[in-house]
């Protein structure tokens, strides 16, 4: 089968949705269906040799952030030589909603489209203006894929309808056999709790971390907190005092001393406050296999499975995080019991079982071989049934 | 105003009128081609859904009074009521609305009487663990999914049709032509099947 992928977002810069596309084309190649993705990208921008670039992207505010879209002229002519020479069996287009390329190439394109919806938004003045203009060519959707119960969420009011529910992607054994970093390891008086995420994005909820730490090192005199991300730590570890030592920042970390960093923490921290469809560090952190303590969001708790893969501490809340954490700490067995749930529950965000069920909403949107075929041999079976 | 100034008015806003009534006969006959093609799909994956049934029942894996109730409710689904897609595509009259609801009322029979025969995914766990169950079930659990996908999409489709078939053009001007209103298929697709994983090959 021949996929075409539609990155709304620009390949400059790296997002979830981007890493989520990327990682989906690789799995579809390896299964042997050639796929192509269309996203905008720079000139000077490295692409993988599946990647076709429909030109630079511009920095356009919506749904809250700024993001890298592209439109204009150009960029429907490319997206609309990339569709006639590609001749897809399928075109694949991701997060519609955003008025950049995959908007262009769902009105362009002329075979089966299956869209996939990441993020979750509330009804907005914009959209509700946007609507009548775009609702053609969300029609031409044969079906609709949701990352989330929330994304699906979005789905519903804003559209009517269902979609389906298939999480994002993780490549659970790059997790799980990831190398332990001595340096980050803790012991049973020192533990070790990490955190991941842009320190000056307060929705990545890094004051509320640190807002715990004077309580956990409280319990247990000896902990550090390994802080990774881009930012400045100085500035929010000031007020900390004595405590400032115990904070360890390292910066931003590849994609390996990420995988690293999970595998050898003691527990891994996600205080996040709001805004998250999926959580997919999460899941990464579940499969190397540390304790996961969580805010509440909904989004967390259903990867979470309600606790039973983790803890969940009140959203924002620097107390209950500490008290948390130190729970977590003070029982060990029941933390390995986490861990282990948590091990087996991963296997359903496992980019094996997640490209088996893309391609079976692929299967289900492109032309089906008659009915009259698949009666046959069950006919032939109950007529033949009565014969010696 | 003269004579010529009016006629011109008269002539744009006609051919105005003109190109939203086409463009909306356009949309409108995409979609019904849309709803086409995904009723044909849900045809294909039900009677796969219950070829897989009878298989099932076929094994012996099952006990016999569930064996036989699988094997008659999976062989009404898949013969006893009313094909979704006529033999004749091209007629315009469709199914009839009777026949999808009593094809529903069969499937749902299906899916429940599955549900009685093989119980939760835990009572599922001896009958997964012989080779020729585990493959049995593996089967049957991808034709569940792969029937609400197939609802699921065309269900979308209908929606959509019945919402732009609401607008005043469509109804002023019939633009809808013939074409039968289509209605959601509406059935009990829940049936909790234990998948035992990659590990069983699916059956065909």
């Amino acid at each position: 089968m021949k996929v075409g992928l539609v990155s709304p977002y620009s390949f400059d810069a790296p997002g979830g949705v981007q890493f989520h596309i990327r990682d989906l084309a690789e799995r579809l190649i390896d299964l042997g269906h050639p796929t192509s993705v269309l996203a905008p990208a720079e000139d000077d921008t490295e692409l993988p040799a599946y990647v076709e670039s429909v030109g630079g992207a511009v920095p356009v505010r919506y749904n809250g952030s700024v993001a890298r879209l592209a439109f204009g002229p150009v960029v429907a002519a490319r997206a609309s030589r990339w569709l006639s020479a590609g001749e897809f069996d399928v075109v694949h287009i991701h997060e519609p909603f955003a008025p950049s390329v995959g908007l262009i190439s769902l009105r362009l394109a002329d075979v089966p489209v299956v869209a996939t919806f990441h993020s979750a938004q509330e009804r907005s003045r914009a959209m509700q203006l946007a609507y009548p203009l775009v609702r053609p060519g969300l029609e031409r959707i044969s079906a609709r894929i949701a990352v989330s119960e929330d994304a699906r969420r979005t789905v519903v009011e804003h559209l009517g309808g269902d979609a389906v529910i298939i999480p994002n992607g993780v490549n659970t054994r790059t997790f799980a056999e990831a190398p332990v970093q001595p340096a980050w390891q803790g012991t049973a008086q020192a533990p070790t709790i990490a955190f991941l995420g842009r320190l000056d994005e307060p929705r990545k909820g890094l004051p509320v971390l640190l807002g715990a730490v004077a309580a956990v090192r409280a319990r247990y005199p000896g902990a550090r907190f390994l802080v990774a991300g881009r930012g400045h730590l100085e500035a929010a570890t000031r007020g900390l005092g004595d405590h400032a030592d115990a904070v360890e920042g390292l910066g931003g970390i590849s994609d390996a001393e990420k995988a690293s960093l999970l595998a050898s923490a003691d527990v891994y921290v996600a205080p996040q406050t709001g805004g998250e469809s999926f959580g997919i560090v999460l899941v990464e952190a579940m499969s190397a296999g540390t304790t996961v303590v969580a805010s509440d969001l909904n989004a967390f708790r259903r990867v979470l499975d309600d606790g039973g893969s983790g803890f969940l501490f009140s959203t924002g809340d620097s107390a209950s995080l500490a008290q948390t954490i130190c729970r977590a700490l003070d029982e060990p067995t029941e933390s390995r019991a986490r861990r282990a749930h948590a091990r087996s529950a991963v296997v359903r965000f496992d980019w094996d079982e997640v490209a088996a069920r893309i391609l079976d909403v692929y299967a289900m949107v492109t032309p089906a071989p008659g009915p009259v075929s698949a009666l046959r041999p069950l006919l032939g079976r109950l007529f033949s049934r009565g014969e010696p | 105003m003269n004579a010529a100034e009016i006629a011109l008015v008269v002539v744009a806003g006609l051919l105005l009128i003109a190109v939203v009534l086409v463009t909306a006969a356009r949309r409108l006959d995409r979609l019904h081609r849309r709803e086409n093609s995904s009723r044909a799909t849900l045809e294909v994956q039900l009677v796969h859904r219950a070829e897989a049934a009878i298989a099932l029942a076929e094994s012996g894996l099952l006990d016999p009074a569930g064996a036989i109730v699988v094997a008659d409710a999976g062989w009404r689904a898949a013969f006893g009521a009313e094909r979704l897609v006529g033999e004749d595509d091209h007629s315009a009259t469709g199914p009839s609305h009777a026949a999808g609801s009593a094809r529903g009322l069969a499937e749902s029979e299906l899916s429940r009487a599955l549900r009685t025969a093989l119980g939760t995914p835990e009572d599922q766990g001896p009958l997964a663990a012989t080779p020729d169950g585990a493959a049995h079930l593996r089967t049957l659990a991808h034709h569940v999914y792969r029937v609400q996908l197939a609802r699921r999409f065309h269900n979308d489709a209908v929606v959509q049709i019945r919402h732009v078939r609401r607008t005043w053009a469509v109804r002023l001007f019939r633009l809808a032509g013939r074409a039968p209103m289509p209605r959601p298929f509406e059935m009990d697709d829940e049936v909790d099947v234990l998948d035992p994983g990659p590990d069983a090959t699916p059956l065909g």
